[in-house]
């Protein structure tokens, strides 16, 4: 077996902060297009959802990260509690590392992502204060998070020595789907938490049903976007390495029919966690989008197809971490 | 009246940004300031003669005794490759070490500074009282000449015995071969034993192709690897002596 250097921590982390900062810049960028940015405001639900949402998953993805770390791991081992915090070095300086410049921009888009919800607590709804804040935080919000999306694929694509990461189009495929897996957890979320009476319904048979609401329905026709983005990158990922001679095209093997990664990367990736969502949306997304009809989607359904993009995206994460690391360049 | 605190706080937003990336960026310069390779006047280096090597392992050994090595790795091994088939067979034997690269990609990926290549003798080294162990180093390097010492969680490697080059001694895995396989000396010295033979003898060096530029040099040495034995239908077995299945 090979050793993993990068296990299920940095798995979770490159999970967790990716929908985070996806939250955060569809918060941010819903709150804006929105317009205002006060209290009811359109889509202001939506934006509290993803602005409560980001601080959450990307303090728990980087608190992740630290169980990865050699020292953490000898700190505990050994009791040498000297080492615990041995991680604050990240902050001592900054230069071009892929990873010293993403721990800054994550320490930057935690601490916005946090002031952010801040502003979406409850408040005084007349005298709303908060409101030039929130916009202001809201225009740092949309380039931190696709910084921080962006910065986990350069992150593994910046070593010649892993040639299934050494890509340009990583980063790319990385960023769709951290704004994608966001989305969803905002869908879900709203999903899940959103009762008001206006907007849901019971029809006879005692099922849910999300009604007329512009919120669900603009973010689940964007989500189709992204999702098709998202197919593309993966499309040009593997084109990418297959059309380069030696060690790209030789690491591909892995994702295809009978490597390692193969069954989970296609099965567990680009069927569950992107052609049964992009299916599933398209049957509700489309009577509204070419014949204007009300839209409306069970909110049973909604739950999955939200949990099946966000299995998608942890399962993407899976596979490239692990088939990264057991491949490796061709001679000697 | 209600614009003006709005665009003034924005303002101090995009300023406050400002301020932050030019910041970053001079820090960058500093860092990167002092770097030139022309500026160094030594810059260690290592031959290893293949046809002299018994694979004997006196160097992993000696190696494991100098630093006190955790179990199940090592900072400089021996490989054997052993190909054919009876009666037509060899083994070949390819000593091992971090290549003290003079394009180091460990060194581009640490984000604490760690790691870095010494500028007064070109030897890239790891400061285990900064390294906070992200294994990016590890991923990094297209030797596996990395790995986490599990006692002080830091990234470790060979560091051509910086300690004893200090002294005027050579590393200990020379001091020890048998063969005299390995010879360490100053590259820009061209009276050097290692300048000579690297005049003399036909040399390569590790994965070219990924333009690290190591410092190891190698004469005679087998590149083979199973995927080669594959496509050659010829047997190849590669024994790393390393906690992984294959070399990679």
């Amino acid at each position: 077996m090979f050793e993993l250097n990068w296990g299920l921590p940095v798995i979770g982390y490159l999970f967790l902060a990716g929908a985070g900062a996806g939250a955060l810049t569809v918060s941010s960028s819903v709150l804006l297009r929105g317009g205002g940015g006060g209290f009811g405001g359109a889509h202001f639900k939506v934006a509290r959802y993803g602005a409560l949402a980001a601080p959450v998953l990307l303090i728990i993805g980087t608190a992740l990260i630290v169980l990865e770390l050699g020292t953490f791991k000898a700190a505990v081992a050994h009791g040498d509690w000297a080492l615990l915090f041995r991680w604050l070095n990240l902050f001592k300086v900054i230069n071009l590392s892929p990873m010293s410049i993403g721990s800054w921009a994550l320490l930057a888009a935690i601490l916005a992502s946090v002031a952010y919800a801040y502003t979406f607590l409850p408040g005084n709804k007349a005298d709303d204060r908060m409101k030039s804040l929130r916009r202001g935080l809201a225009w740092i919000g949309v380039p931190l998070g696709i910084i921080v999306g962006i910065y986990t694929g350069v992150l593994l694509g910046a070593m010649p020595s892993r040639p299934l990461w050494n890509s340009p189009v990583l980063a790319a495929l990385f960023l769709v789907s951290a704004i994608s897996t966001g989305l969803a957890t905002i869908l879900l979320i709203k999903a899940v938490f959103d009762r008001d009476k206006k907007r849901t319904s019971e029809n006879t048979a005692g099922t849910h049903f999300i009604k007329e609401d512009r919120s669900t329905y603009l973010l689940t026709a964007s989500d189709l976007l992204l999702i098709g983005l998202e197919l593309v990158a993966v499309f040009l990922f593997i084109m990418f390495a297959q059309l380069t001679i030696g060690a790209p095209a030789e690491a591909m093997k892995v994702l295809f029919p009978g490597g390692e990664m193969a069954t989970l990367f296609w099965f567990g990736f680009v069927v569950v966690g992107l052609l049964l969502p992009v299916a599933v949306e398209l049957r509700y997304v489309l009577p509204t989008l070419l014949n204007h009809q009300p839209y409306s989607i069970p909110v049973a359904i909604e739950v999955l197809v939200s949990s099946l993009i966000l299995i998608g995206g942890f399962v993407l994460r899976y596979v490239i971490v692990i088939a990264g690391q057991i491949t490796y360049p061709i001679g000697l | 009246m209600t614009e003006q605190p709005k665009n003034l706080s924005r303002r101090d937003a995009i300023m406050t940004v400002g301020v932050g990336a030019a910041t970053a960026v001079a820090a960058v310069t500093v860092a990167s300031e002092g770097l030139a390779a022309k500026d160094r006047k030594v810059h260690y280096a290592m031959v290893i003669d293949t046809r002299k090597c018994i694979g004997c392992h006196a160097c992993t050994v000696a190696c494991k005794a100098e630093f006190d090595v955790p179990l199940g790795v090592n900072r400089s091994w021996v490989e054997y490759i052993e190909k054919g088939t009876y009666p037509n067979v060899k083994r070949n034997f390819l000593p091992r070490l971090c290549n003290h690269c003079s394009k180091p990609p460990c060194v581009d990926v640490c984000p604490t500074g760690a790691t870095y290549k010494r500028q007064e003798d070109g030897i890239v080294v790891v400061d285990a009282d900064i390294c906070i162990g992200c294994k990016y180093c590890i991923l990094a390097c297209p030797y596996n000449a990395r790995f986490i010492n599990t006692r002080t969680g830091t990234a470790d490697k060979c560091d051509f015995c910086l300690h004893r080059v200090k002294k005027g001694l050579v590393p200990s895995c020379v001091n020890t071969c048998q063969g005299h396989a390995r010879i360490f000396g100053d590259i820009l010295d061209p009276d050097s034993e290692v300048s000579k033979l690297i005049a003399t003898f036909p040399v390569t060096v590790l994965r070219q192709e990924m333009g690290t530029e190591p410092n190891v040099y190698y004469i005679d040495a087998d590149h083979t690897d199973e995927r080669d034995g594959e496509r050659m239908g010829q047997y190849v077995r590669v024994d790393t002596f390393l906690p992984y299945e294959k070399r990679r």
